[in-house]
């Protein structure tokens, strides 16, 4: 079929085309299938709205970080928990094409195997950018500024790109090993748990022990004050860092667990 | 068999299938029954702190905020009962029923009633850990008020998760299903009394029937329980499964249409 | 009293989808009635309305007496349906749906249980009573969704495809108590697009196409109609149309199949070494030669122009990707 006069891609082009090709795949799936996307975007969306207006006399308390609203202190706990249920719903939605057989037929094909994995990780950073953009402009809004200006909304959106792609690895490890959906939706309770034992929500010094000292040393909170503070103040050079590196560890977790998971897989076939 | 007997046992037959969710589905239960546990551990945890602003009558946020957790376990049934419809409606399991000489509100109630009564699970649970963390006991009156509530509030889930599901035929609606019950519990005095809530969870909280039976199921962990802080929750929990149980009949009946 | 009787019967879905356009049809008491056609015929969705699953949009039918839109509860008491899907719940066991389906029916407890029991073993399916659905193989789930259909011991059953996807051996067993349950006075509507088990189980078939009856009869009166046999000839070189324009001598070219160039034969057997020996004088090399007396597929030509094995072929092949 006119092969002939065909040029071929280089491996390193052919392979970076079929993970933007899966990453699309699982952009669409995610905003075609309402039950993919609420918990992305409608229900941290829902929070957000309630405990502005339900816990927003908070800022009243001594020792509440000056903010210019509730809202203005929230924002950066709404994109984490959107980040943190999207990597959900990326394993939820890899085990469904494992179930399905579908991942047999990209087994099947002529790529090269961890594509398929960064294709789903792919999609999930692109919808941890729209879960970024989305907040962002609930802020703009709603009246709560983003101090730091364009610089911090555009740290916030590589920062929470970067993160869901990491927290994708995990939801990706789990579904290779698992081969199931029930088990990687079964995990939705745990990500609450690391939610409320962070600063996303609350800061942590005024926070309720014990749940005050675990969200000291919980990794999510290092992301979540290094989203915050160019929203709320100012740049810290460490605070980034320290999101920067949290983010590298866990990404560093998801890459190597779904690396043996997919080659468990290959090897034994479930 | 006589009608009514007829009934009764093919709702204890649909209840008995109900059960096999839990029980013949490892882990399929668990996040159902533990999700409310953990946000009422988390919501203590993050926001223990607000019992210091002035306008909470208790001292204890632990206590204070154990009615919103029970009801969101009751709501989380209830959809889940929805979905699960849904599921049977897609998977074709429900033409089975549907083909059958039931009375179509016999076979609604099998699901209502199997919410109401799963519901106690995550209830339990949840009481369980609210004691031990130092929650205040509220009295077998507080107690059996706060059953009742959470028991009705699952059954009203149960029909509005119903109705989405014959409504539609489709699994996709199961976010609707729960983010209607995650708003309508939560748009209340659920995290604050009304004096400290702010802007526009003020408003709806003044007018959302849900707060009454929140602030009713409340009593006993906070105060003392009233027949007159009593009787209108009951009303209003009695109301919207007659409103929604009809809406959801309405869409059985036209499931043919 | 007919046991179905359906008169101008339609249904139209939105975006002007016209499903059924007209049907009506008469089956007597005691019958099979088999309903032939390809996918997205209309079989089902008329299946459906028999059923009470669906509201007709236009024409009346009644099942056992009783109206399908008007007396719906009094039809679901009368009937048996085995769905084209099985409406089976794979985390109960199989003893525990037919009780579930005794019990939606009014059957006392005691009896329920009688009946279940003996449904399983009639079914074959005794040992595996107490497994769960969900392991259960197509044939399987096939045959208790089958028994299921008969706890309450209705009059007429319903039957939308029972064979389909199965294998030989179990489409067999299937025919074997279709037979059986007939032979026991049940009423049977079966839809099928499987030519061999219409042949085989109706005692008449109606081929309904794009939603319209296109004919009715028994099968052997259908066949009859259609009468002449035809030849299938495969080239092993040369085109068809070659072949087609010297066989046009000897009889109507019927439309191709498998790449096989088909013509009729007036006088059947006689004519075969007069059309081999014009396709040797024309040069064309013959690799096969088959007489094939009319079957319900060719009485399918006749009445839509196309084959229905031929559809079957293609759509296994579009579904198989």
């Amino acid at each position: 079929m006119g092969e002939e006069g065909t040029k071929r891609l280089g491996p390193v082009a052919a392979n970076l085309r079929v993970v933007a090709a899966l990453g699309l795949r699982s952009v669409k799936q995610t905003f075609r299938r309402p039950q993919l996307m609420a918990p992305i975007i409608v229900f941290p969306t829902l929070l957000l709205a309630i405990q502005t207006g339900g816990a927003g006399s908070a800022v009243d308390l001594p020792g509440f970080p000056a903010v210019d609203s509730f809202l203005q202190f929230m924002i950066a706990g709404a994109m984490a928990q959107s980040v943190m249920l999207a990597g959900n719903s990326g394993g939820i939605a890899l085990a469904v094409d494992i179930e399905m057989g579908f991942t047999d037929r990209l087994f099947a094909a002529p790529i090269s195997r961890f594509t398929i994995v960064l294709g789903r990780l792919a999609g999930t950073a692109a919808l941890g950018t729209f879960a970024a953009v989305w907040f962002l402009v609930i802020a703009f809004i709603f009246g709560a500024p983003i101090e730091t200006g364009v610089a911090g909304a555009l740290w916030a959106i590589v920062l929470v790109t970067l993160t869901a792609t990491a927290v994708g690895g995990i939801g990706a490890a789990i579904a290779l090993r698992s081969g199931s959906a029930s088990v990687v939706q079964g995990l939705f309770p745990l990500v609450l748990v690391l939610l409320f034992l962070s600063s996303a929500f609350f800061p942590q010094e005024l926070m309720v022990e014990p749940a005050k000292t675990i969200a000291k040393y919980n990794p999510l909170s290092l992301i979540v004050d290094g989203l915050r503070d160019p929203i709320i103040s100012e740049f810290s050079a460490s605070e980034a860092a320290a999101a920067l590196l949290s983010v590298a560890g866990i990404g560093l977790l998801g890459l190597v667990l779904s690396a043996a998971a997919l080659r468990r897989r290959l090897r034994t076939g479930g | 068999m006589g009608g009514w007997r007829e009934n009764l046992a093919t709702i204890r037959a649909l209840l008995a299938r109900a059960k096999n969710e839990i029980l013949r589905v490892p882990g399929a239960a668990i996040p159902g029954v533990l999700a409310p546990t953990i946000f009422y551990l988390g919501l203590n945890g993050v926001f223990g702190n607000l019992i210091e602003l002035r306008g909470f009558d208790t001292d204890s946020y632990t206590s204070y905020i154990i009615p919103v957790s029970l009801l969101q376990g009751a709501g989380f049934t209830g959809a889940a009962t929805g979905v699960n419809m849904a599921r049977d409606i897609e998977q074709g399991w429900f033409d089975r029923l549907a083909v059958s000489p039931s009375p179509r509100w016999v076979l609604l109630a099998g699901s209502v009633i199997s919410a109401s009564l799963r519901s106690l699970i995550p209830a339990t649970v949840l009481l369980c850990v609210a004691m031990a963390i130092g929650a205040d006991f509220p009295g077998p009156a507080g107690l059996a008020v706060a059953i009742v509530l959470v028991m009705g509030m699952a059954a009203f889930a149960a029909c509005w998760g119903s109705m989405l599901a014959l409504h539609y035929r489709s699994q996709a609606v199961a976010p609707l299903m729960q983010a209607g019950m995650f708003l309508i519990i939560l748009t209340t005095t659920a995290y604050a009394p009304l004096d400290l809530l702010q802007g526009w969870l003020h408003t709806v909280a003044e007018i959302n029937p849900i707060t009454q039976v929140i602030d009713a199921a409340r009593q006993g962990f906070v105060g003392e329980v009233t027949w007159s802080e009593t009787w209108p929750a009951l009303l209003i929990v009695a109301g919207l499964i007659s409103l929604l149980g009809s809406l959801a009949l309405r869409e059985l009946r036209r499931l043919a249409a | 009293m007919a046991a179905i009787q359906v008169e101008g019967l339609e249904r139209t879905f939105a975006g002007d989808i016209r499903a059924v356009r007209g049907v009506s049809l008469e089956v007597a008491e005691g019958e099979i009635y088999g309903f032939l056609g390809p996918n997205g015929a209309g079989k089902t969705t008329t299946v459906r309305m028999l059923t009470t699953l669906l509201l007709p949009t236009g024409g009346r039918a009644t099942v056992a007496g009783h109206d399908v839109e008007r007396e719906a509860p009094a039809v679901r008491r009368a009937i048996g349906v085995a769905l084209q899907e099985s409406a089976l719940d794979p985390l109960m066991t199989g003893r525990e749906l037919i009780r579930l389906q005794a019990t939606l029916h009014g059957l006392p407890r005691a009896e329920g249980q009688r009946r279940a029991d003996a449904l399983l073993e009639r079914v074959d399916l005794s040992d595996a009573a107490d497994r769960r659905v969900g392991t259960y193989s197509g044939g399987m789930q096939r045959r208790l969704d089958l028994a299921a259909a008969l706890v309450h011991g209705p009059k007429v059953l319903f039957l939308d495809e029972p064979t389909t996807g199965l294998d030989p051996v179990s489409r067999k067993a299937i025919w074997e108590e279709v037979t059986k349950l007939n032979s026991e006075g049940t009423t049977v509507f079966l839809t099928t697009q499987y030519l061999e088990e219409a042949d085989r189980l109706a005692n008449r078939v109606s081929i309904i196409d794009s939603g319209e009856i296109v004919v009715e009869g028994t099968p052997e009166q259908l066949k009859g109609d259609i009468g002449k046999p035809h030849l299938e000839v495969a080239l092993a070189d040369g085109t068809p149309d070659q072949a087609e324009r010297v066989c046009e001598a000897f009889g109507k070219p019927l439309p191709s199949k498998d790449g096989k160039v088909l013509i009729e034969l007036e006088r059947g057997a006689a004519q075969v070494a007069e059309v081999v020996r014009a396709l040797d004088d024309a040069g064309l090399l013959v690799e096969s030669l088959e007489l094939v007396e009319p079957s319900l597929d060719d009485v399918f030509v006749a009445k839509t122009g196309y084959h229905l094995e031929a559809e079957e072929a293609e759509g296994k092949q579009d579904a198989g990707g």
